[in-house]
């Protein structure tokens, strides 16, 4: 950016459009207002709407800034300039066919593409009708076929490999326009699909390296699939440089998760030490998008796990597929709970398809961001992500409510996004709080007590195993808690006694003592209980 | 706690412009400009048009294959220049053994493998006519044909079946499509519907689409459509695509969703409109389309505004200003326009549920 004194920076989602105000007061840049619509919304007239209500908000500062001219106040001021913009705008989701000669052959590049952002659609050859396989590769809504086989190809694959090239050369053929990445040992046939589409191919074909190359095994791959689907300039992509800046900026772990309406991100992050690079981890998932396009049975289950509402699987496939036409819709009521049980189940997805970030020690922030969350109050978010991301450990939660970290991760300049960052971090993270995760707490009626000191004094509070304990601690507080446990539990390190800083937040001090993985009733009814239980204590604006 | 009344003196009128936060509602476009339709064909299925074509309603486009499977061919038995989609047929000599799937006398040309062929062949096909007026823009066998129709397009949420024409009624039990309580019982269906697309109130069950394709009637137009009803459909659908004598082809249009909802105003007033009209509905992208260019149809007003989803849902009132931030029922906060519904005092909506028409 040249030398401006303000900007506006935009997050254009699938579902939800945001502007925020950022200017610069006193030598560093401050968040000054931000808007979060349903999208699709010109993003002129949401800067607009951010700019006039921070003019009226105090015009004596906007037009210090360059927002306002000299003439009239309030509402009715002039906007004198519209600031610069950095935009994020969401790639519109692709569609990528994995195929292969058997499934064993092709589960890991499976896995591979649902972990780089990909909707993905998968086929095989073997003991399946080839009518299948090509109707898949045909579908007007796929943009890329990944074949890919064994470098050499395993003995189960051998016999299959050659019709398999006939059959995506036959298909190729048909749709010239298809990018088709060719891995492992089906680079083989590159001159053949090559020769396929004549002079009319106007899509690309890419070698890949086999599913298992790279270090770590499968990174060379993923990286390949994630150059394919939008490189750098994906806002997903973006938000994990913004969470590696971060993380460097507050030396400190972070991680950063985001579920929005066609996919959600992990990205890991630990600070850059000894002059090294930061080290980041980003995985996309497509499937952990709030809701798919068409709620199936599994769908409807898995957000069904979550839901406090007492709804048949029919209602609740219909209200699905409501949220899904219109993301925005009906929030007001019960629908911001049922958009928090669709965000948890797609959190879950997110976990369980990231498992190698789950393996990694638990980090000492942990921020939150998207648009399913965009309606729920910041304590209830703060227990959303405790019930799915569950690691022993302690950890701090912040919310990135004004869906900044995608717009500032598009800074080209490494070291303009990590200044911009620095001046940004407390006004773009919402403290929610900080979740004590204790692993290894065993039934009974006292796992032991807790002792939290802060500056307005201390507290001590019973430890029920099970349970979940709410300790007030207002956001900006720091405070000392000291647990004294009866058994032996895992928090970092194994003991009985630990003493963990705790930063306060819009949960304050949550600690959870219940299962890890958490387990919940197989009745619907006593889980709906439970869970209503849970959330009463944390979703503190609802309609009592 | 919902939704709240206006108690103060001051208007919101008097503090914003009345158009001032409309550009935040999201804007529904009641009718469209020409679009291309998108007739999906499979492999095997057999285009009979070709890119330039101009096709009239009732046209055949396409032959489709209700039984494909894959047949692979002995050596030699295809010309030495056969390319990936053409037309094989049988040579007239007798004995031709296939090497894999049962004999056939024709099929499209899938792929080389080998040294033989393998083709997509069957032993029934059904035509695939064009419900509506165009030109043809693309024929890719075995993907599709891209068709640019004539005449103006009321776009869907979905459609279901296949693509139809017919003349467009005014279905609903109550004679009010425009009713939350509008809806289609199967009872009220006779055979005087033959040939017409219903238009139906707020929801239909799959017994009174089920009993309406039973009538002759070509299609139905809803507000919204329930997933139970719409799964039990997609399975008469099924059954009978798998039938030995078809009827007619029939769709499902859906207009808004899932939910129970009137059909919108503006919306409803292009319907009224069509009556008596031939229209068509078509599957991909899911629209009704019809080509009446003496049809003139009145913007509604500006600032006219219908709550789709929420407390308010089906009701239409107009835009009264921003309200800001709000808090509403469940302990949430939304940004919020205050609407004002008939002669009532303006209410506080979240703008999320609202939309306007252009």
């Amino acid at each position: 950016m040249s030398d401006p004194r303000a900007f506006l920076a935009f997050d254009l989602g699938a579902a939800t459009s945001s502007a925020a105000l950022i200017g610069r007061l006193a030598h560093r840049w401050r968040l000054l207002g931000s808007l979060a619509l349903p999208a699709p919304i010109e993003p002129d007239v949401l800067a607009r709407e951010v700019i006039r209500r921070a003019v009226a908000a105090d015009h004596g500062m906007a037009r210090a800034i360059g927002l306002a001219s000299g003439n009239g106040t309030g509402a009715a001021a002039p906007i004198a300039t519209m600031p610069p913009q950095l935009i994020a705008r969401s790639i519109a989701p692709q569609t990528m066919v994995v195929c292969a000669a058997t499934e064993r052959a092709r589960e890991p590049y499976l896995a591979a593409a649902r972990m780089t952002g990909w909707r993905t659609r998968s086929a095989i050859l073997d003991g399946s009708d080839p009518l299948r396989l090509i109707a898949a590769l045909l579908a007007a809504e796929v943009d890329v076929v990944l074949v890919g086989a064994g470098d050499p190809p395993g003995p189960d694959e051998r016999q299959h490999v050659e019709e398999l090239a006939a059959v995506v050369t036959g298909a190729v053929a048909r749709r010239p326009e298809l990018t088709v990445i060719l891995a492992g040992a089906m680079s083989d046939h590159l001159g053949r699909i090559e020769a396929a589409g004549g002079g009319d191919r106007r899509g690309e074909i890419l070698l890949g390296p086999a599913a298992s190359a790279g270090d770590p095994p499968g990174s060379a791959l993923r990286e390949l699939l994630d150059d394919v689907r939008g490189g750098p300039n994906d806002p997903r992509r973006a938000a994990g440089r913004a969470a590696s800046a971060l993380a460097d900026v507050l030396d400190r772990r972070i991680e950063l998760i985001e579920i929005g309406f066609d996919g959600g991100l992990r990205a890991s992050a630990s600070p850059a030490v000894g002059g090294a690079d930061p080290r980041t981890t980003v995985s996309i998932v497509a499937d952990a998008g709030l809701v798919p396009i068409d709620p199936g049975d599994e769908t409807v289950d898995r957000v069904m796990a979550w839901t406090t509402l007492s709804l048949d699987r029919h209602r609740l496939r219909d209200r699905l597929r409501e949220l899904r036409i219109s993301p925005w819709g009906g929030i007001a009521g019960d629908g911001a709970r049922l958009r928090l049980a669709a965000a948890r189940a797609a959190l879950a997805i997110l976990v369980e398809a990231t498992p190698e970030q789950s393996a990694l020690p638990a980090p000492d922030l942990l921020i939150v961001a998207g648009g399913a969350f965009a309606a729920a109050p910041g304590p209830a978010i703060a227990l959303a992500a405790a019930d799915v991301v569950r690691r022993p450990g302690a950890v701090a939660l912040a919310y990135d409510h004004a869906r900044l970290l995608g717009p500032l991760g598009m800074i080209p300049d490494g070291g303009e996004r990590r200044q911009a960052l620095s001046d940004l971090a407390d006004d773009v993270l919402t403290p929610l709080g900080s979740v004590v995760i204790p692993g290894g707490i065993r039934a009974g009626t006292s796992a032991g007590r807790l002792t939290v000191h802060a500056g307005i004094g201390a507290s001590e509070t019973d430890l029920v195993p099970g349970g979940l304990e709410l300790v007030d601690l207002p956001p900006g507080e720091v405070a000392t808690a000291e647990f004294q446990f009866r058994d032996m539990v895992r928090l970092g390190t194994r003991g009985h006694r630990f003493a963990v800083d705790v930063s306060g937040g819009l949960g304050g001090l949550l600690v959870d003592l219940r299962d890890v993985p958490l387990r919940l009733p197989e009745r619907a009814e006593r889980r709906r209980e439970l869970l209503e239980a849970w959330q009463e204590s944390l979703w503190t604006t609802r309609d009592r | 706690m919902t939704s709240r009344r206006m108690t103060t003196d001051r208007t919101p009128a008097d503090r914003y412009a009345p158009e001032a936060g409309l550009d935040l509602v999201h804007r529904r476009a009641v009718l469209d400009g020409p679009i291309e339709v998108n007739f999906r064909l499979a492999p095997g299925d057999r285009p009979l048009v070709s890119a330039g074509d101009a096709i009239v309603p009732g046209a055949q486009i396409a032959e489709r294959l209700r039984d494909p499977r894959v047949v692979e061919l002995p050596p030699g038995v295809t010309d030495d220049g056969a390319r990936v989609g053409d037309r094989w047929t049988a040579p007239d000599q007798p004995g031709t053994r296939f090497r894999r799937g049962s004999a056939t006398g024709a099929g499209e040309l899938l792929y080389e493998h080998g040294g033989h062929w393998a083709i997509a062949g069957g032993d029934h096909q059904e035509p695939l006519d064009s419900p509506l007026a165009g030109v043809v823009r693309d024929v890719r066998p075995g993907i599709g044909i891209r068709v640019q129709a004539q005449g103006r397009v009321l776009r869907g949420v979905e459609a279901l079946g296949d693509p139809t024409s017919g003349r467009l009624s005014l279905g609903s039990d109550r004679g009010d499509h425009r009713h939350p309580a509008g809806g289609l019982r199967s009872t009220s269906l006779d055979v005087g519907l033959a040939g017409t697309i219903l238009v139906i109130g707020s929801r239909v069950d799959a017994e009174a689409l089920t009993r309406a394709r039973a009538m002759g009637v070509r299609g139905v137009i809803v507000s919204g459509l329930a997933g139970k009803e719409r799964r039990d459909f997609q399975g008469s659908e099924a059954r009978q695509r798998a039938a030995l004598h078809r009827l007619p082809p029939f769709a499902v249009l859906v207009l808004d969703g899932a939910h129970r909802r009137p059909i919108a105003g503006p919306v409803a007033a292009v319907l009224e409109g069509l009556v008596g009209s031939t229209v068509a509905i078509v599957i991909d992208p899911p629209a009704l389309v019809f080509d009446e260019p003496g049809l003139e149809l009145t913007p509604p007003p500006a600032g006219h505004i219908r709550v789709r989803s929420g407390e308010h849902a089906g009701r239409e009132g107009h835009w009264a200003g921003l309200a800001g931030m709000r808090r509403f029922a469940g302990g949430t906060f939304l940004e919020a326009g205050w609407v004002a519904f008939g002669g009532e005092a303006p209410v506080a909506v979240p703008l999320a549920d609202l939309e306007r028409f252009v």
